[in-house]
């Protein structure tokens, strides 16, 4: 359909459209010298090719020249106008070969495979952990209030220790020395919470909240004092704020690229990816602790102790509701268990203690 | 459904006119947008996404001119540079709203407020730039909607379905969709919403007629497979069938929705205007079904590759349900006055999920 036998020049032909009317017009295009040449049956235009734009190739779709004044020319026929273009020394940009080609189409895959992975390995948690350590204390002593008082209402319950055992603990984790650089103000916030079995967990403020059930668990109070050290890895080292800056981007990026898809897709992700997450935060955390035990001469194998009470309580609670699966079914999904964020638990008592 | 009664009234009319039916036609394909659209992702993350603004475009260029009506195809204009500086504000934007929250709540209601406030304004702009910059035909679309209609449609409105418990939900839409098409024209030819207030009640009152309904069911399928009796049968029968009603749930919002999404456009296109060209819509909610089902898992098996042919399979099946029934001759627009239209409103909406898009 485009080129004719008759004539030499190589010509296209195109729909003409004056940007004034609707109306098209048929045209055959050719080049003549730095011209482009539009023809009808009666007429002739003739356009200087640098006032003429020719935009670049879109898969099948048609290609348009827009003329300065307003005008454009729609053509079909691809391998006509590039051998047309082709005289006069126009080539195919870049952008437009990788566009249109399947091996860069699959390098562009795999890059982009890569790229995301690293982004997500590295970029995410060192940007992560950049903006949360700039965080404002403002913003982590609110953080940190809301998060009690949220736990407060729905999960926590006053601690039944007396005044002067909870005074006991205080001192002996405020007469540790704190490793060198430790910003936060520390103190042990009570409670217990029947749901949640022995736990204790960091808020981003310096709390500290110490279940009850932890400290029924053991009978050596520098156990204890290791889990509390443990906890300060996680506060100094601002896990909390990480652990919601990265969700938050995952979040973000997931929702940003599914968007019309479904909410659903978007949020699993997030969720599946935070274990992986707090793996690396535990270990950081265990490092921490294992640090300042030795700096006041206390062995690691405390925190590798209590670590084994731990996960042998979780087991047994985890048998009894295998034995029970109707009872207490809500229970079961209970808001933090200590050991089902802290995976590979004995990997990390072969590190923290290697003779036990 | 209702709708589809004064849907085909709309038809019988066409007829007796001696109207030409049109259709659209929708030329892309999945693995031609696939190759563009990977190398166009690429580019962006690499770019830590400064190159998304110059992606859009090409998106869209791919998908308006694939677009052909009458033998002829649609263009988008939109120039990167100006989607790009929309960006960087709808990004301030958003981070400032996210952050106003965190720091203080007072000072981020009074941030979320300013962000109402300007919305309407931001969606009218949107409108404005989405519009002057497609054509057909080499001539330009153009949307002249005022401010205070603006506020009125985007705001007013939508207000006035909040503080009634939604029983105006129906009339606000309506009036945003009549915002939105008769303030739009192709060249100088102006677009006329004929969808009246009455057919968007009955639209939302059959959708929810089926939820109630469904709902109403699920409590007697619990009872007959529970056992016991009476509210005994129902507490064990919702704890033994549990999932399955889940299931049936969210298979009937996905029916409901499909429902929803094809009787709308059909009454919105269907009763649209363009001078004496009337437009029409047959969008069939089996097929709507299917395909958002299909592209679902096709995406979800794929992690997300599937996504470039999961959109090229929805933008054929929408357009190629629609078309124009020509009065006379397509080619008789004279162009009309232009107008400048600055890209922020179109990225703002875009990035707080506001789509508005025809």
């Amino acid at each position: 359909m485009s080129i004719s036998p008759s004539d030499s020049f190589p010509q296209v032909s195109a729909a003409y459209f004056d940007g004034q009317t609707a109306a098209s017009k048929a045209v055959r295009l050719s080049i003549d010298g730095s011209d482009l040449l539009l023809r009808t049956d009666s007429a002739e235009w003739r356009w200087p090719l640098g006032e003429v734009h020719i935009s670049e190739r879109l898969g099948s779709t048609p290609r348009l020249l827009t003329f300065a004044g307003g005008g454009h020319c729609e053509v079909n026929d691809h391998a006509g106008l590039d051998e047309m273009l082709a005289q006069t020394g126009v080539r195919r940009g870049w952008l437009d070969r990788m566009q249109h080609s399947l091996p860069w189409a699959l390098a562009a895959l795999v890059l982009l495979v890569v790229t995301l992975a690293a982004a997500y390995r590295y970029l995410l948690p060192w940007g992560a952990e950049a903006l949360a350590m700039r965080m404002p204390d403002a913003v982590m002593q609110k953080m940190g209030s809301s998060t009690l008082e949220a736990m407060d209402r729905f999960a926590l319950k006053p601690s039944k220790l007396d005044t002067a055992r909870q005074q006991e603990l205080t001192d002996e984790f405020a007469h540790l020395q704190p490793l060198p650089g430790a910003k936060f103000n520390y103190h042990i916030v009570f409670r217990s919470s029947p749901r949640m079995g022995p736990n204790a967990f960091a808020l981003p403020d310096g709390s500290i909240v110490l279940l009850d059930e932890l400290v029924d668990l053991t009978k050596d109070d520098n156990e204890i004092i290791a889990v509390l050290e443990h906890e300060r890895g996680h506060v100094e080292r601002r896990h909390a704020m990480r652990m919601v800056l990265q969700s938050s981007a995952v979040g973000l990026v997931m929702a940003w690229y599914l968007g019309d898809v479904s909410s659903l897709l978007a949020t699993a992700p997030a969720v599946i990816m935070q274990a992986k997450y707090s793996r690396d935060m535990e270990r950081e955390a265990d490092e921490y602790a294992e640090k300042t035990l030795q700096l006041n001469e206390l062995s690691p194998c405390l925190l590798a102790g209590i670590l084994d009470k731990l996960e042998a309580a979780h087991l047994a609670t985890l048998k009894k509701k295998e034995q029970q699966p109707e009872a207490e079914e809500k229970n079961s999904h209970a808001v933090m268990d200590y050991l089902s964020s802290h995976p590979a638990t004995q990997e990390r008592i072969g590190l923290l203690c290697p003779a036990k | 459904m209702p709708v589809r009664h004064q849907y085909s009234q709309g038809i019988t009319m066409q007829d007796q006119l001696g109207r030409q039916e049109q259709r659209f036609e929708f030329t892309g394909s999945g693995w031609e947008y696939f190759k563009i659209w990977i190398v166009n992702v690429m580019l962006s993350i690499v770019t830590l996404g400064i190159y998304s603004a110059w992606a859009k475009v090409r998106r869209l260029q791919y998908f308006y001119r694939n677009t052909r009506l009458a033998d002829a195809s649609f263009d988008y204009h939109g120039q990167p540079k100006a989607i790009l500086k929309g960006r960087i504000i709808a990004i301030v934007l958003l981070v400032a709203y996210n952050a106003s929250f965190k720091i203080n709540p007072i000072l981020g209601m009074v941030v979320a407020l300013v962000l109402g406030l300007a919305m309407p304004w931001l969606l009218m702009r949107s409108l404005r730039f989405k519009l002057y910059n497609s054509s057909y035909r080499g001539l330009r679309f153009g949307f002249s909607g005022e401010r205070r209609d603006a506020y009125n449609a985007f705001l007013g409105y939508p207000a006035l379905a909040g503080f009634t418990a939604y029983l105006a939900a129906p009339l606000a839409h309506q009036r945003i969709k009549q915002y939105q098409f008769d303030n739009s024209r192709f060249g100088n030819t102006a677009f006329k919403l004929n969808a009246t207030v009455k057919g968007f009640y009955l639209l939302y009152l059959s959708a929810l007629a089926v939820i109630l309904g469904t709902l109403l069911l699920l409590p007697v399928l619990a009872m007959l497979s529970g056992t016991g009796a009476g509210l005994q049968s129902l507490i064990t029968g919702l704890k033994s069938a549990g999932p399955f009603i889940v299931l049936i749930m969210v298979a009937s919002f996905l029916i409901v929705g499909s429902l929803f999404s094809a009787y709308m456009q059909n009454l919105v296109w269907g009763n649209t205007e363009l001078g004496a060209h009337r437009f029409f819509s047959r969008v069939s909610a089996r097929r709507l079904l299917w395909i958002r089902i299909t592209n679902f898992l096709g995406v979800a098996l794929t992690l997300g590759l599937y996504m470039p042919f999961a959109a090229i399979r929805m933008l054929r099946f929408k357009l190629e349900s629609m078309g124009v029934a020509a009065s006379g001759d397509l080619s008789e627009f004279v162009s009309g006055q232009q107008q400048q239209a600055s890209a922020t409103g179109e990225e703002t909406a875009e990035m707080f999920d506001v789509d508005i898009s025809f």
